[in-house]
């Protein structure tokens, strides 16, 4: 574990986003700060605006005020496109895999940013096409053994179970070799061997790979676990930010997510 | 058990990516290519030719080009033949109008023109889906008819609205005069035989290369679009610049095939044949054969086109010509052929290709059942 959220370097910054879908607020002025390296945590009850906040990081919806800044480049607002080239990878909590393709077409598919080879090459088989295809085989299938899903490489993704179509869809993300990660729920659904296995696969990410990791997760006992840093949401408005203790000691927290406790 | 896999390994990425993957696959697929490239140039007479294996081969490159834009990319569209049309136009005028111009760069040009007028009416794909931009793609179905018949002097300011394509077009070797005069064969180069070769390296080069494409990130590009373009958009690609590709290419098939159609096929230009009927007939072939598959667009063409044949032609063996009305004939073989299409797209919706495919999986476990 990286040591929390103190003496660390900011990865991205989060000013002062606001994000409205016509009168209903999602998000109302949220500021935190995602530190390098470490894995945050975003916490809160259902419709607390978190998938929102995944969605203007990484450019799908625009927010009607506010700043990103990544990697000390400021942004108004996101674009998909660009958020992808600069290195920020994301799943989604509902399975958002390529279905007619397989695994291996799959994650591959998650290297097309790095492939230069025009249609052209690509159709007569010329230049850079063959090599860049065996390249970034190579490295998908590095990917492949670390998730373990080397004897289903070429099974088309529709076949598999929820669990396995999860894994992929972060094998997807990770071959495009991400400084940062955005998980949407990516334990959610699964039984313990499952869950286990997933957040070991999203330790090992960040610790071998340095990759700073958001996740948004409503299993408590992950989130504690995992996590160097928890933001908490409720209705849109940040109502805790801080280490996994801050967090479970904050009252508003406690109040408002956990429960008000009745034992006094 | 009819496919001895076993032993078949892969040692490299380079093996492991080949387009045929099986060792049977390859040897029918060797077999193939030789009867299509010696046998049937050896036995079939020009009515083999001309009304069989021409026009399957032009009618499965049009689905194919179609499979593209539907099958791997999800861009609905129904200006095929408006498509193929431009096509048809660009291979004559160049022919009939460039001295040195030959087949092959003619019908590179053809697909090229008739892909960047693909490009315009993909455009709105950037801002629509589905049915509304079935509805933008009739337009360039609709605008191709009106704009051929608008301005005669593409169709060389022919009357009847017909152009024939005489012999001298046909210029698909280098020296072409001397080796005729040297093997001493007739120099009629419109000959079935000689269409029918140009047709056959035409589909073959062009099956391949979207082989190629769709095995590699341009096909990946599109089939993400295709599945899950918020997704593709997250991962990095461009959205619009992969429909605008898929568009391009597509309609680069469509318009080989419009030139094909003209030039290898019925051997006159008519824009009046490159109709809104045609269009449909060609995504039937696509519907049919398969969404997405290569194989799946050449057999849907087979069928659409050499079904009715089939049928009408037993009839006759069988009932004897002339007794029964051909009107008749033909119109129960139309509702034969749109029973069987509805049978088979209840019990495979993915069609030939994936009856194709369960077949092959049956031979493989073969004697076992599952």
């Amino acid at each position: 574990m990286s040591n929390g959220v103190n003496g660390k370097e900011p990865h991205m910054v989060i000013e002062n986003i606001d994000l409205a879908f016509g009168g209903t607020k999602a998000i109302t002025d949220i500021s935190f700060t995602v530190y390098k390296g470490e894995i945050c945590a975003v916490i809160g009850p259902n419709g607390a605006g978190k998938s929102s906040m995944l969605n203007v990081i990484n450019g799908v919806y625009i927010p009607q005020q506010g700043s990103i800044t990544f990697e000390g480049k400021k942004f108004a607002k996101m674009k998909p496109h660009s958020a992808a080239t600069m290195g920020i990878g994301r799943t989604f909590q509902n399975i958002a895999l390529f279905s007619g393709m397989s695994v291996v077409e799959n994650i591959m598919t998650g290297r097309n940013l790095m492939m230069k080879s025009t249609f052209i090459e690509n159709a007569l088989g010329i230049g850079r096409s063959k090599k860049e295809e065996i390249l970034h085989r190579e490295a998908c299938e590095e990917i492949i053994e670390f998730l373990g899903l080397q004897s289903i490489r070429k099974t088309p993704v529709s076949s598999l179970s929820y669990g396995l179509q999860k894994r992929v869809e972060l094998g997807r993300a990770l071959a495009a070799e991400p400084k940062m990660l955005l998980l949407d729920e990516p334990i959610a659904g699964m039984n313990i061997e499952e869950k286990l296995d997933m957040a070991c696969f999203i330790q090992e990410i960040n610790r071998n790979r340095g990759t700073t990791i958001v996740l948004i997760e409503h299993d408590m006992g992950v989130v504690m676990d995992v996590s160097d840093h928890v933001v908490v949401m409720d209705y849109g408005a940040k109502i805790g930010d801080g280490t996994p203790e801050e967090v479970m000691s904050n009252q508003k927290v406690i109040d408002a997510y956990l429960g008000v406790s009745h034992d006094d | 058990m009819y496919y001895r896999e076993t032993g078949q390994t892969v040692k490299n990425y380079t093996e492991d990516r080949r387009m045929v993957p099986l060792r049977e696959d390859r040897w029918i697929m060797w077999a193939f290519l030789a009867v299509l490239f010696i046998g049937v140039p050896m036995f079939a007479n020009d009515y083999v030719l001309s009304a069989i294996f021409i026009p399957m081969m032009v009618l499965g490159i049009a689905a194919l080009g179609l499979n593209i834009a539907v099958g791997y990319t999800g861009q609905l569209s129904l200006g095929t033949a408006g498509f193929m049309c431009f096509g048809a136009f660009t291979a004559f005028n160049l022919l009939f109008r460039v001295e040195w111009m030959n087949v092959w760069l003619a019908f590179l040009m053809s697909g090229v023109v008739a892909g960047l007028v693909g490009i315009i009416f993909g455009l709105p794909s950037l801002r629509i889906k589905g049915f509304y931009l079935l509805v933008s793609t009739l337009c360039a179905q609709f605008f191709a008819e009106w704009f051929f018949n608008a301005y005669p002097w593409f169709l060389n300011n022919s009357t009847s609205g017909v152009a024939a394509l005489p012999p001298f077009h046909y210029r698909f070797l280098p020296y072409q005069e001397q080796i005729f005069d040297l093997f001493g064969w007739d120099k009629d180069y419109n000959a079935y035989i000689w269409r029918y070769f140009i047709a056959l390296i035409t589909t073959v080069l062009l099956a391949l290369a979207c082989k190629n494409m769709v095995r590699s990130s341009t096909g990946r590009n599109w089939m993400a679009v295709r599945d899950m373009d918020i997704a593709a958009n997250v991962i990095g690609i461009s959205v619009g610049k992969t429909k605008i590709n898929a568009f391009f290419v597509s309609c680069f098939y469509c318009g080989i095939a419009g030139a094909m159609y003209s030039y290898c096929y019925i051997g006159n230009l008519d824009f009046m044949i490159f109709n809104l009927r045609r269009s449909f007939l060609i995504m039937f072939m696509v519907i049919l054969g398969g969404l997405g598959s290569i194989l799946g667009s050449f057999l849907g063409a087979i069928f659409v086109y050499g079904w009715p044949i089939l049928l009408t032609r037993t009839a006759d063996a069988v009932f004897g010509g002339g007794t029964l009305d051909t009107a008749f004939i033909e119109n129960n073989s139309k509702i034969i052929v749109g029973t069987f299409i509805v049978v088979l797209l209840i019990y495979q919706p993915m069609g030939f290709a994936g009856l194709w495919n369960s077949v092959k999986h049956k031979l493989r476990i073969w004697p076992f059942k599952t």
